[in-house]
């Protein structure tokens, strides 16, 4: 948007007038209890190459900072939005390849128009013919390494970035309405996405150019220049996105995506630069799906199934593409190799392509350009590069607790991970863990400065050990403009010898419901969803949950991490209401329902036991210890005599639990019994998965594919005892197998 | 070469011609010519293309876009500016076809670059207003840089939680012993339920209500005179009795105040009248046909004067 400079910033502060109000009266105190900010991470507008395919040309980082501050604003398919609750926060992130460059091009006084006219030209006319087709042969280009140079030329890049840095200067007013100076990193190896959104704490020493993918698409890479970065005095950030896209190359436990293996100074690397993972966006969730997760009830919650860019595939690998599996292998590396890689805290963001941001089901717009922005295109699943419309789902919101508003303050709690995420709600939410935090807690007025005083707050790690079991302050308040609350769960995970596990406790919950006696769940709450008329009412659920719970399970000698989800009651999905619009039934889908449940996550408190605490532990048997012991890998050959047609026992030494397992001579795997009882097909445990599965036996392993990843088992003899080691366990062979007597 | 043998019965030369195919060609040519000219008279005076015809879908499809965004069909005002807008963009479109914008043309490019509007060109036109110009275009502005009022006010709060549907009557009941009674009243802490945020705020804007007790609470709070226990107001939280301490009513700043936004937004304005005055111009040139209004489409009626109806 090439325009002198004057008028430009003329405009903008004219527009920043009506949201401003006198600076003494907006000026507020220090809160040391900390406000919850809720804001942006993530969007692009018409200078995103993509967002211009898409079909929005018209709008730039300005449009955002409108919108976000509570001015109707101009969608591209040509009506009004308004935000329904204007943001205390938001950073525009463009995709830093080819940022602006479609504008530039089209721009005769550009430095890329006098630098590369011919290019300049044909880049424009191609994107006025077919935008779609132009976006799609320059990613595909960048995705095969033959990227356009002359766009990424620091004389053509440097005053699009410095146009992005300063008019997010321009509307950033301290104490009223914070943004920061931010990009996206867009690296999408082989279409696997592993994308990050890099934010500057303040723009006082911002790099000429952003570091893009074209530079390198290795986080490796990205990590050592932000490195570098901070080294010179610039202070940023990293926050990972859409792991659920990744195809299991955003949180990898063994090899990183290039195949090197994962080691210490790669999780250092990481965990140094990326404090943040964003949870929900508008193209679903990263918590969990039902098949990592098959306990949680609450887990086949907007699972988004699609591979980058429309490449076809099998469907992507769930393991390492999940945050909740995540945080257990990173807690189980630092058990059995003293680095964790995934102590991020969670953030939301949109991924919005047309700079305005719907988070509510009922304001629902779209956010591809002209691809879904009427209800017709929306209800009908207008699919753009085989992204159905129809799965699309607003914007997640992240919520930060701060001092005040303000970049230092906004960043450093970003940093300290003190910061959880929604759907897109505005639930407040607070979390604490410590040793002795009194039960009666709750019943001061005071009782979060208590909490700070005695504990520590979401995205921090548990001090040392003070009493038996650790104790969790948890609080959450409904959107006052939304639905009530059903229940509020602790996710606990922790990890023994190379396993992990997981389970959701309820700890507070609406109404008189009592726990069921055997699985210690707590039944549905019940639904006021009117489908018909895509209604729902607050007759049921609380307006506030709080509780002081304590570990009935804790081990001191575990690594464990605990983070909180609360869930609104049931109400229709915007899909639902929308179809209702149109007189139409309400679609639900593989990966969406037709009535959800809104809810927000914290970033984990962690524990880590200390030397002493470890020891306690019973040790598990490693493949180096069987190595030193004499143990012999069994071969192919011998694998097959020992399992291909017939059934073998194999006991979890870990759990204890024991398993029956058939081979078959067709190349199908059939657990038939788990302790001792007979299986159901269909029902799945947490280590062997139960069901009726593929295998192969090849190069001395036993191989099983679950979820799109594959698992291998090594098996070692060792005298007249068979021991077995799984791939995911970080070496520690965990398994005896023992050939059934026929 | 010679003419035909005397006295035979030869065929006069318009015989010859009239026979002649190159004739009988142009004749029914001319024929097929004339019967179509006659079935497809060419059209009345003006052009099609200065007419911008528009259906009754295409307003309501106009209206459903609406209603997606605003939970609600638009008023016939904003039907009207729903219209314009189609209408300007359509002859926009029309009006840069004409500037042949898909050939190389050195304005046309300028106009490209600037994208947004390609009639804000002559931005470079608008000067720095007067001291005195700009002084009387605040006043007759003034308006525009109302700041919002600010309430100051303390609450009871009755919880939903705690007494289910019992919540109001609870406040109505708690409301006859507070009747009267200031703000500070030590009655007042033995009724109600705590509440898990403040009980008092100082000097907020409906923004700030909205965000903590809902959209409703905030505009019910603008309509409670200040002095005394009033209620019972609800929120998305609940029930409250409130107490409205203070109302600074929304002001207007003294131009020193706010000098450099007044000139941003006089600006604004200069660049708007500018348009405007631009687009205006080309719109006379256009005449604009809306289908009549019936009982269905009664919203739809509400178009102003300036457009036709068939």
């Amino acid at each position: 948007m090439r325009s002198r400079p004057r008028t430009i910033a003329v405009a903008v502060l004219g527009v920043g007038l009506l949201s401003l109000t006198s600076a003494a009266a907006f000026a507020q105190q220090k809160n040391p209890e900390r406000n919850v900010y809720y804001g942006e991470t993530h969007l692009h507008t018409s200078w995103s190459f993509d967002a211009y395919a898409f079909g929005d040309t018209r709008t730039g980082p300005e449009s955002f900072y409108q919108y976000a501050t509570g001015k109707p604003t101009l969608h591209p398919g040509g009506y009004q939005v308004t935000i329904t609750k204007p943001l205390d926060w938001g950073a525009v992130t463009e995709h830093a390849e080819y940022m602006g460059m479609v504008q530039e091009a089209m721009d005769p006084e550009s430095p890329l128009r006098k630098s590369s006219p011919l290019l300049a030209r044909v880049y424009e006319e191609g994107v006025r013919a077919d935008g779609l087709l132009a976006f799609k042969v320059l990613s595909l280009a960048i995705a095969k390494g033959l990227p356009i140079k002359e766009f990424s030329d620091p004389a053509v890049v440097a005053p699009v970035w410095k146009r992005i840095v300063d008019i997010a200067d321009r509307y950033n007013k301290p104490g009223k309405f914070t943004t920061f100076a931010a990009y996206e990193w867009t690296s999408t190896p082989d279409s696997k996405n592993l994308h990050r959104n890099i934010f500057f704490r303040d723009s006082k020493k911002v790099p000429q150019v952003p570091f893009t993918p074209l530079d390198s698409p290795d986080p490796r890479d990205l990590w050592s220049w932000m490195d570098k970065q901070r080294a010179a005095g610039n202070e940023l950030l990293a926050i990972s996105h859409n792991a659920n896209l990744s195809n299991g190359m955003m949180f990898p436990t063994e090899v990183d995506h290039t195949g090197r293996p994962i080691d210490r100074a790669w999780a250092e690397a990481r965990l140094r630069n990326e404090p943040l993972t964003e949870m929900k966006q508008v193209k679903g969730q990263s918590e969990t799906t039902p098949g990592l997760s098959p306990n949680d009830e609450f887990a086949n919650y907007e699972v988004f199934v699609w591979h980058l860019l429309g490449k076809k595939g099998p469907p992507p690998s769930e393991y390492g593409s999940y945050v909740r599996q995540a945080y257990k292998d990173g807690i189980t590396m630092e058990q059995a190799r003293g680095f964790n890689p995934y102590k991020f805290g969670v953030v939301g963001g949109s991924d919005s392509h047309v700079s305005v941001v719907p988070y509510r089901q009922k304001n629902f717009f779209g956010v591809h350009g002209t691809v879904d922005d009427t209800i017709e295109k929306r209800i009908d699943g207008a699919t753009v590069l085989g992204l159905n419309s129809l799965w699309v789902t607003p914007a997640g919101l992240s919520a930060v607790w701060a001092e005040e508003n303000t970049r230092d303050a906004l960043f450093d709690a970003m940093k300290r991970k003190e910061t959880y995420s929604t759907s897109g709600v505005r639930i407040a939410l607070r979390f604490f863990g410590g040793w002795g935090m009194d039960a009666g807690m709750l019943k001061q007025k005071e009782w979060v400065k208590a909490a700070y005083a005695t504990g520590v707050p979401m995205g921090a790690d548990l001090p040392k050990p003070a009493s038996k079991a650790p104790s969790f302050v948890v609080w959450a308040t409904k959107d006052p403009d939304s639905a009530n609350l059903d229940r509020l769960q602790i996710v606990k995970g922790w990890s023994v010898s190379g396993q992990s596990f997981e389970k959701v406790y309820d700890v507070a919950w609406a109404g008189a419901r009592k726990p069921d006696r055997v699985t210690g769940k707590v039944p549905a709450i019940g639904s006021t969803v009117d489908i018909g008329k895509g209604t729902y009412s607050n007759s049921i659920g609380a307006v506030e949950l709080k509780t002081v719970w304590t570990d009935p399970d804790f081990d001191p000698g575990l690594d464990a991490f605990y983070y909180v989800r609360a869930l609104e009651i049931p109400t229709p999905r915007w899909s639902t209401m929308q179809a209702v619009k149109l007189g139409r039934v309400p679609p639900s889908g593989s990966g969406f329902s037709a009535i959800i449940q809104e809810r927000a996550w914290s970033s984990p408190i962690w524990y880590t036991p200390g030397a002493q605490a470890r020891k306690a532990v019973k040790a598990g048997v490693t493949i180096a210890d069987l190595g030193r012991q004499g143990a012999a890998l069994l071969s192919d050959q011998q694998l097959k005599d020992l399992l291909v047609g017939k059934t073998v026992k194999v006991r979890n030494t870990v759990t204890g639990q024991h398993f029956e397992i058939l081979h078959g001579t067709t190349g199908r795997r059939l657990i038939t019994a788990i302790d001792g009882k007979a299986t159901d097909l269909r029902a799945a445990g947490e280590m062997m998965h139960g069901g009726d599965l593929d295998y192969e036996i090849r190069d001395g392993r036993l191989r099983t594919d679950l979820n799109g990843s594959e698992f291998d088992v090594a098996v070692y003899k060792l005298g007249d005892r068979y021991l077995a080691a799984r791939s995911n366990e970080f070496g520690y062979a965990n398994y005896e197998v023992e050939p059934l007597k026929e | 070469m010679s003419p035909a043998s005397p006295g035979a019965a030869q065929p006069s030369r318009v015989r010859r011609w009239l026979s002649e195919p190159l004739l009988h060609f142009l004749v029914i040519g001319g024929a097929l010519f004339a019967v179509y000219g006659a079935l497809n008279p060419t059209p009345a005076v003006s052009s099609q293309a200065n007419q911008i015809r528009l259906t009754r879908d295409d307003l309501r499809q106009m209206a459903m876009v609406w209603a997606a965004s605003w939970q609600r069909p638009p008023t016939p005002e904003e039907m009207h500016s729903l219209i314009e807008n189609k209408v300007r963009d359509e002859i926009l479109y029309r009006e840069s076809l004409a500037l042949g914008l898909d050939q190389n043309d050195t304005i046309v490019r300028r106009r490209l670059a600037q994208k947004m509007e390609f009639l804000a060109e002559d931005t470079s036109a608008i000067r720095d207003p007067a001291a005195e110009e700009l002084k009387a275009w605040f006043e007759e502005n003034r308006a525009r840089f109302a700041l919002p009022g600010r309430m100051s006010f303390r609450h009871v709060y009755f919880s939903p939680d705690q007494r289910g549907p019992g919540a109001r009557d609870a406040a109505v009941e708690a409301l006859r012993k507070l009747a009267g009674k200031p703000a500070d009243s030590p009655v007042v802490a033995g009724i109600g339920d705590r509440f898990m945020f403040q009980d008092y705020y100082a000097d907020r804007v409906p923004e700030q209500v909205a965000s903590v007790f809902g959209a409703a609470f905030a505009q019910s709070l603008s309509g409670l005179a200040p002095g005394g226990w009033l209620g019972p107001v609800e929120s998305g939280l609940g029930w409250h009795l409130v107490f409205v301490d203070s109302i600074t009513p929304g002001r207007v700043p003294l131009f020193d105040e706010i000098e450099p936004e007044v000139k941003a937004e006089w600006f604004n304005a200069q660049r708007a009248e500018a348009k405007r005055n631009v687009f205006a111009a080309m719109r006379a040139r256009y005449e604009v046909v809306l289908p009549p209004p019936d009982d269905q489409d009664a919203p739809l009626s509400g178009a102003a004067s300036t457009l036709k109806s068939r």
